[in-house]
């Protein structure tokens, strides 16, 4: 193993492991005044009046009117209010916000608060929804000719349900006036100058008015890339008006039913065959993207980039769609619009291949692309596509082709087994130019004159490790032992702005900027100054350009591939199933610490199986979630997967550091195709199943169709 | 204390029920995660003869405030018990939970209550006035409706020390562990000379209360299983006839498959 | 009115307010032992775990009341213990740690489990923590921690 992939304890183990760490929610109490939100209750309104109680000394109520400066959230367009205008648009969409000493009180004052609505009718069914957020389609070839020589023409759709983050620790703001009448705003966050620029044009400040630092962050998955941006103005404006510090964490209930989660979604498919092999691909995408357009058009531009899967199309048209509906917002979750789209395209490729009589995974692999091949965009997979060698590894492991020849044939008793393959990737970093024409990236190394050296980065450690394989990268280039260098949680205040930490940059984009700082670092090192070096991003001269109006061009620099294979046992008399295996080979480059990409790759590989088959939620004729505690929102524990293996394979990409590309997002990403197929497998009877998660309830479905 | 009262014997907990309004707090598990504004609890969690778990001739008798985790570690529990207690929630959960919260919560998914149905177990209440055993079906009416007087409270389980050899217990969650059930059956069987002198078959988290229809269940007594399998297709229509299930999480219907689906396999299981 | 007395983390305290109070709320708030962390307050995810007469409980399951006369420790008391400098070494060992939120909680529950069972199987560890709710680890690293604690720490349960 080379030295940078060898493990390391991690910089932020200490603290964590100890309780000592300090999480938003464990500041002291004193002189803090609780926040609490007041939610709408019906899906869509408008809002006639708001009559509060009389309130108690020290207690406030602050809305729309309190709002300083812009009452809209920056996030990729403006539409989201911070509190509401003068209509809601989803149950629980903030109107205010009510803050005081005692939570008791707070609470009290929210139930004596009363709202008078006039009801209006809410869209809630995404099939009828028709307030289109984002409309984007592209094609290549000749779809129309294609279609036509086709010997046949399958067509299917398939849908996928919400997915919850379920970070552990729920969001959580904190808002601070200082004494020079600056905002200080601190809490549970991804992405520190997202949540700048939210706040200073909600306040209508400058930029060095406002200064927000990253707390220790109890998990984010996506989930705190945009919210904290929303919730942090909200304490904001509080702060401002009761000139004393806010603090809202939410409760469990308020986290799952209220904050943004996976967008459910719908897709469509139309496949022409022509002598066995896929010619074209017609297909279209839709996104439920809830009441207002947050995160909606960049998690469906990379849902329909990758709507081809892993194959060779030369016949492509995607069409897709982000509606709006009057349900809470759907937002940012590891895979970001690819999971669904993969989900789709892989239970396609072997619905096809069982009409056709062959091997799914043989079908799969003689559509594979390979280097040098086009991809959806017309761009370019300009390094090797390992993943013929992958399928073999995690053959090796699950004994994949025996298996799945052997649970092939009709099967008695009460107890039946499937196994499933899925093949994905995932395009690293941001989607298209975003980060040469939006992010922009810098950072900085603070060498102190006693040798030391300090990384400035706006990047936030969420448990994926930074704090400790970005003080890696730069220990190895100046050969420095790891405990003179070091990463903290970003303050916007001392921090350069180096992107938010999403799309599985960080360490492929921030953490080769590092490298190329630390290199500069070094050739101008001189022993006790105190040094500052910065670094920009510059994007790797290979790249095709792309163009979003066209979606043409290189949308990502590089991919990491995944292949996964996942083997079920179901209980025809319950529906329930238990998973005997999962295994997957995951190709992120060169692992910049072997335990922490490893501990990435078991986490995100079961999140995607949780998405698969438990995690069910769904939301009732008002727009309400039902599912929004713990008891119903299901997430796996320690027994639900015991087998669990994931392995390393490494194909460097030689733009990021030392070989390392995006690594956080893949593991989640195609795990339901490889879940959703095994369960296929184990009903056997020509099932064909095309939405996910598949529950219990819903295998017991398909046995009584069998039945009937 | 503020806003509760604490026991250290029977007694002491029998005075303070009777006089003043309280609820009784055994292990908290399912109480605080409602935990009502303004309640006042009587903690009887360090009541010792609560706790224990004794054997008489006839009965294995379970204190009410014993945990499930105690259950679990204790051989003369029978394990038709232990297998329903294994699978809640867990550890931290069985740690503290106790039978007899599990029947005062009144809730069909307690998976405790439902293995007393099918064992035809007792219950002894205690008040100042006296004690009573009634039959745990007599006792648990529907959902949050006991037989529990308001100066009463349960003292002991009384299991059946035989009669629960042969078996059945299936546990449909959601998940492996933490899983509140959605569906659950248990299922005993015995024989003498060949001829069905026991079955009870009952199921949990489906309805209202725990459902087990004793008067089906008679018609096969006496009956060889040869005999009683002849009558199996029209047995089994009976109980969907009378399986009139809820909602919840999972729809009525699927409760209603998958309770059809085990009461079928339980009956072969025995050479029905 | 009695004050509820306990003793946490090794010394005497007496609690002043309601009997029906949460456990969690009183030990992040009065006592202001904050390892112990709220992830939903319905004995669902095990961050809140604490150790009760030696036993696993979630404490916010637990009311005041229930607590008088009990010996209550959080990660607090338990991070001076040669048992945790054992199971910290393993977990550094491994990495097991990512957001770090579920941990004081997580590790308290393999306390409890090596008590019982000193040299678990991987089965009987997925028991022990199987109502510790992790979303970043898949668990696999954390069994493992637990595992070779429990052969580093030979003797020590």
């Amino acid at each position: 193993m080379e030295k940078i992939s060898q493990s390391v304890v991690k910089k932020d183990h200490e603290p964590k492991m100890s309780g000592r760490s300090v999480y938003v929610g464990d500041y002291p109490g004193d002189g803090v005044l609780t926040g609490k939100l007041l939610r709408s209750t019906l899906a869509r309104a408008r809002v006639l009046d708001v009559e509060l109680p009389v309130l108690p000394e020290g207690y406030f109520y602050v809305d729309k009117s309190d709002v300083p400066g812009d009452n809209n959230v920056n996030i990729v367009l403006d539409d989201t209010p911070v509190f509401a205008r003068d209509t809601v648009e989803y149950i629980g969409e903030p109107i205010g916000m009510v803050a005081g000493p005692d939570v008791a009180v707070v609470n009290r004052i929210l139930s004596e608060i009363k709202v008078s609505y006039e009801e209006l009718e809410p869209v809630l069914d995404l099939r009828k929804a028709d307030t289109v957020f984002f409309n984007y389609e592209y094609e290549k070839g000749d779809l129309k000719k294609a279609l036509a020589e086709a010997d046949k023409v399958y067509e299917e759709e398939f849908t996928t349900g919400y997915q919850d983050q379920t970070y552990l620790e729920p969001q959580g703001m904190m808002a601070e006036p200082e004494k020079n009448g600056h905002m200080y705003v601190h809490g549970s966050m991804q992405c520190a100058y997202y949540v700048h620029g939210a706040v200073m044009r909600v306040l209508g400040c400058r930029p060095d008015e406002v200064h927000i630092f990253q707390d220790v962050t109890g998990g984010g998955f996506g989930g705190k890339e945009d919210f904290p941006s929303i919730l942090g103005c909200q304490v904001a404006v509080a702060a401002k008006k009761a000139n004393a510090p806010v603090r809202c964490v939410f409760g469990r209930r308020e986290d799952l039913e209220f904050t943004p989660k996976r967008h459910p979604s719908l897709c469509t498919y139309k496949v022409a065959v022509k002598d066995g092999k896929v010619t074209a691909m017609d297909i279209d995408v839709k996104f439920n993207g809830g009441a207002y357009t947050t995160l909606s058009a960049v998690v469906l531009q990379r849902g329909i980039i990758c709507a081809n899967g892993v194959y060779r199309i030369e016949n492509l048209h995607v069409h897709g769609q982000a509606l709006k509906t009057n349900t809470t917002p759907s937002g940012a979750y590891r895979g970001f619009g690819a999971p669904q789209t993969f989900f789709a395209v892989e239970m396609m490729m072997d619905h096809i291949a069982r009409d056709l009589g062959v091997d799914s995974l043989k079908f799969k692999e003689a559509h594979l692309a390979r280097q040098g091949d086009a991809t959806s965009t017309s761009g370019k997979y300009h390094f090797p596509v390992p993943l013929p060698e992958m399928i073999e590894e995690v053959d090796r492991a699950a004994d994949f082709r025996r298996k799945h020849l052997e649970y092939q044939k009709p099967q008695t008793g009460r107890y039946h087994k499937g196994i499933g393959m899925s093949l994905w990737f995932h395009g690293a970093g941001f989607t298209g130019s975003g980060e040469r024409d939006f992010i922009k990236a810098v950072c900085k190394l603070h060498k102190f004159p006693d040798g030391t050296v300090e990384i400035l980065a706006s990047n936030g450690e969420i448990g994926q490790g930074l704090r400790t394989t970005f003080p890696k990268i730069v220990a190895h280039e100046l050969n420095l032992p790891l405990d003179k260098v070091y990463y903290n949680h970003p303050d916007t205040a001392r921090v350069p702005d180096s992107g938010p930490t999403v799309a599985s940059r960080s360490l492929m984009i921030v953490g080769e900027l590092l490298r190329r700082a630390a290199i500069k670092l070094r050739s101008q090192w001189k022993d006790g100054e105190d040094q500052v070096v910065e670094e920009h991003f510059k994007e790797p001269d290979f790249m095709i350009p792309f163009y979003l109006d066209k979606f043409q061009g290189d949308a990502y620099p590089t991919y990491a591939w995944g292949v996964g294979a996942i083997e079920v046992e179901i209980d025809t008399c319950t529906g329930t199933s238990k998973i005997l295996g999962a295994y997957g080979s995951f190709d992120v480059g060169t692992p910049i610490d072997y335990n922490i990409v490893i501990g990435q790759m078991e986490g995100g590989f079961l999140q995607g199986i949780g998405y698969a088959s438990i995690e069910q939620m769904n939301y009732d004729g008002r727009g309400r979630i039902r599912n929004n505690s713990f008891s119903d929102y299901l997430i796996p524990t320690t027994k639900d997967v015991p087998n669990l293996k994931c392995m390393l394979h490494v194909e460097k990409y030689p733009d990021g550091p030392y070989g390392a590309k995006g690594a956080g997002e893949l593991p989640l990403v195609g795990a339901p195709g490889a879940y959703v197929e095994a369960v296929e497998q184990a009903l056997g009877h020509g099932a064909k199943l095309n939405h996910a998660p598949f529950t219990a309830e819903d295998t017991l479905n398909e046995i009584r169709k069998e039945g009937k | 204390m503020v806003n509760g009262y604490t026991a250290a014997t029977l007694e002491e907990a029998l005075n303070i029920r009777a006089e003043h309004e309280v609820v009784p707090y055994a292990g908290g598990t399912d109480l605080m995660v409602e935990n009502r504004p303004g309640v006042t609890y009587l903690f009887l969690n360090k009541i010792s003869e609560l706790k224990r778990i004794s054997v008489d001739e006839k009965y294995v008798r379970i204190g009410s405030g014993a945990t499930f985790t105690q259950a679990l570690e204790d051989n003369r529990v029978p394990q038709l018990m232990k297998d329903a207690v294994a699978l809640i929630a867990a550890p931290a959960i069985r740690n503290a939970g106790t039978f007899g919260g599990n029947l005062g919560n009144g809730s069909a998914k307690a998976d405790s209550v439902l293995i007393e149905f099918v064992a035809d177990a007792k219950l002894r209440l205690v008040s100042l006035r006296g004690e009573r055993i009634v039959d745990v079906d007599r006792f648990y009416l529907g959902r949050k409706k006991l037989d529990l007087r308001d100066d009463e409270l349960i003292a002991e389980i009384l299991l059946p020390k035989t009669g629960l050899e042969q078996y059945d217990y299936q546990k449909v969650g959601g998940r492996n562990a933490l899983a509140i059930s959605r569906v659950s059956f248990a299922g005993v069987f015995s024989t003498q000379d060949g001829k069905i002198t026991n079955i009870a078959t009952a199921f949990g988290a489906v309805a209202d209360t725990v459902l087990r229809f004793k008067d089906l269940e008679d018609t096969l007594l006496g009956k060889t299983p040869e005999e009683a399998k002849a009558l199996k297709a029209q047995y089994l229509k009976s109980y969907a006839d009378r399986m009139v299930l809820t909602r919840g999480r999972v729809s009525a219907e699927y409760r209603k498959t998958v309770c059809m689906n085990l009461l079928s396999e339980f009956l072969t299981r025995f050479g029905i | 009115m009695d004050a509820i007395r306990f003793v946490l983390n090794g010394q005497e305290v007496s609690y002043e307010g309601s009997a029906s109070d949460r456990l969690l709320d009183v030990l992040r708030n009065t006592y202001r032992t904050t390892s112990v962390k709220c992830g939903c307050k319905e004995g669902e995810c095990g961050a809140c775990s604490v150790l009760m007469d030696g036993v696993l409980v979630n404490s916010c399951c637990v009311a005041m009341g229930a607590v008088e006369h009990s010996s209550i420790v959080t990660m607090e008391g338990f991070r001076d213990t040669e048992r945790y400098a054992v199971l910290d070494r393993a977990f550094a060992e491994i990495s097991a740690v990512q957001c770090g939120f579920c941990i004081p909680g997580m590790v308290l529950a393999a306390e409890a489990l090596l008590v019982k069972t000193p040299h678990p199987s991987d089965e009987e560890i997925r028991e022990g923590l199987s109502g510790n709710l992790c979303r970043c680890t898949g668990y696999n690293a954390i069994v493992h921690a637990v595992s070779s604690a429990a052969k580093e720490g030979e003797g020590l349960w």
